[in-house]
């Protein structure tokens, strides 16, 4: 009888506990995805993430997401199983693992307007994510390859107005769990939305990652404008420079996109990068187009795309079906992505 | 303001007569005064404040606010945000009545951003009324059920805060302290 009551007691302090930091439910999160790619010179020429391997119904990535809020405080903890989420972002690490994290952080909320985030974080640069989920073409552009993926670190947010807002932090080297020369980078983030349906993001990170030959520094702007109910149009445009002449990378890709129906969509991507060449060598550059649809049904969304890609300088060293080197390179691929 | 009520839906909501999905009550409230009840429902605005934004008088006599409900897909402990519907609560006081109406819904998709986040997908929301077609016709119609619930929570709770039930707050009991001084 007196352990009854103890646990009755134990219980009724648990849920009062629970109910005064206002704790909301685990969220559960996810996806799968699911791609044939075929290259209509009959090799993968095409080097641009995820959609990589030829004339094979092969596989993105399993994804799943945990999120908990209690009171102020709250957690994300993301991992992917697959070669999009592994040794396609990035390498397994020495003891072979066999997954990869992408996000792992605690974030606390000291006010409305003010709040620090810790951990492993996707990154805050670009417009394209590793997830197939926010993306509307299935294959990256050249941008978003040779941009960080994520960044480990410690940050503050600051809510100005409804309009403004600024992240600062210092960072890890881009995509490692662990910076082997110490936290090295320092980034933010102006967020500015200028009208409704308007949001720009202005980021910088510059660091000395372990091993560079210098400096490197990236500027990033990424915008999107919901022009009308059924057009948006989204850009991207990024500088990096590394220092002692160690190249680095000058970039920008348009991304209209129309939505015939909630549930049918057609999206254009635009891409001009240049490679900044290293030691003396000359810039590459390369231009892209690439032609989406979006399908969805429920959490499922089909994406056909058909993809053209011209390399003036031979940097990626294309090729025909008959092995001669050629300037241009074209693929079609259909990606089934599923969200939960 | 004609309402039907929604043929072969079995959420709460009707139709008005411009075709737009509509939650429309009239509460008799004798005794109580135009003013005191248009004072009642700004108190209510207030306490709500973090879901519902007063936005302006249509007239002399009609309030307007703009509002938004989260749609949850739940599955035992476990749930996450599948977007917002946004809407305009309307009230129009006279004296012993008032009558309040939600109408204008349009849902707005979420989608989860770079850092696990569930974030609106886009600015502009779709019609509640709009055929979202055959392909997503059933989570539309969980969409539309799931607004008519939560529609008649807050409305609820509306007519409460009208009705002038307050709630009664639990006495603090004030600590007891031991003097020091008086021995």
């Amino acid at each position: 009888m007196k352990l009854k009551s103890l646990l009755t007691i134990a219980t009724l302090s648990f849920a009062s506990a629970t109910y005064a930091q206002e704790a909301t439910p685990l969220q559960l999160s996810g996806s799968v995805d699911t791609y044939f790619k075929y290259d209509f010179a009959k090799t993968p020429n095409i080097k641009t993430y995820f959609a990589s391997e030829q004339n094979s119904v092969s596989i993105g990535m399993i994804d799943l997401a945990l999120k908990k809020s209690t009171g102020k405080a709250s957690f994300v903890g993301e991992l992917s199983f697959g070669p999009r989420g592994q040794y396609e972002s990035i390498g397994n690490g020495p003891d072979g693992n066999s997954f990869h994290i992408q996000n792992l952080y605690v974030n606390y909320a000291f006010t409305d307007k003010f709040s620090l985030t810790a951990g492993y974080m996707g990154t805050f640069v670009g417009y394209e994510v590793i997830s197939p989920v926010a993306n509307f073409n299935y294959s990256t552009s050249y941008l978003f390859g040779a941009g960080p993926f994520q960044n480990a670190g410690i940050k503050g947010s600051y809510v100005f107005s409804d309009k403004v807002s600024l992240m600062v932090g210092l960072f890890n080297d881009w995509n490692v769990y662990q910076d082997f020369n110490g936290v090295s980078h320092v980034g933010g983030q102006l967020t500015v939305n200028p009208i409704e349906g308007w949001t720009a993001y202005l980021n910088v990170l510059s660091g000395y990652s372990a091993g560079a030959g210098g400096t490197g520094t990236i500027f990033d702007l990424t915008t999107a404008y919901q022009v009308t109910e059924k057009f948006k149009l989204g850009l991207n445009a990024a500088d990096y420079s590394v220092t002692n002449d160690n190249g680095g990378y000058t970039g920008a890709a348009l991304y209209p996109q129309y939505a015939f129906t909630p549930a049918v969509s057609l999206g254009l991507r635009g891409e001009y990068f240049n490679i900044k060449g290293a030691g003396g060598a000359s810039d590459a550059a390369i231009t892209s187009v690439t032609l989406s649809g979006n399908i969805k049904a429920g959490g499922l969304t089909f994406i056909p795309e058909v993809r053209f890609d011209n390399d003036e300088e031979q940097y990626y060293q294309f090729v025909k079906s008959n092995g001669s080197l050629t300037k241009s390179a074209a693929q079609f691929s259909l990606a089934a992505v599923y969200a939960f | 303001m004609i309402s039907l009520a929604g043929v072969g839906q079995d959420q709460s909501l009707s139709y008005d007569e411009r075709g737009k999905f509509i939650h429309y009550e009239v509460v008799e409230q004798s005794g109580v005064s135009k003013v005191n009840l248009s004072a009642r429902a700004n108190r209510f605005f207030k306490q709500k404040a973090k879901l519902l934004k007063m936005t302006s008088k249509v007239a002399d006599t009609i309030m307007q606010a703009e509002g938004k409900f989260i749609i949850n897909k739940t599955a035992l402990v476990l749930n996450r945000p599948s977007g917002e519907v946004k809407y305009n609560f309307y009230i129009e006081c006279r004296d012993d009545k008032y009558r309040f109406w939600l109408t204008d819904f349009v849902f707005i998709p979420y989608q989860r951003d770079r850092y696990g986040n569930f974030v609106a997908s886009t600015t502009v929301g779709t019609p509640l009324e709009n055929e979202p077609g055959k392909l997503n016709a059933a989570e539309w119609k969980g969409y539309i059920n799931n607004t008519g619930k939560e529609a008649e929570i807050l409305t609820a709770q509306f007519k409460e805060s009208m009705a002038d039930k307050q709630e009664i707050k639990p006495a603090t009991k004030s600590r007891e302290t031991i003097s020091t001084k008086k021995w």
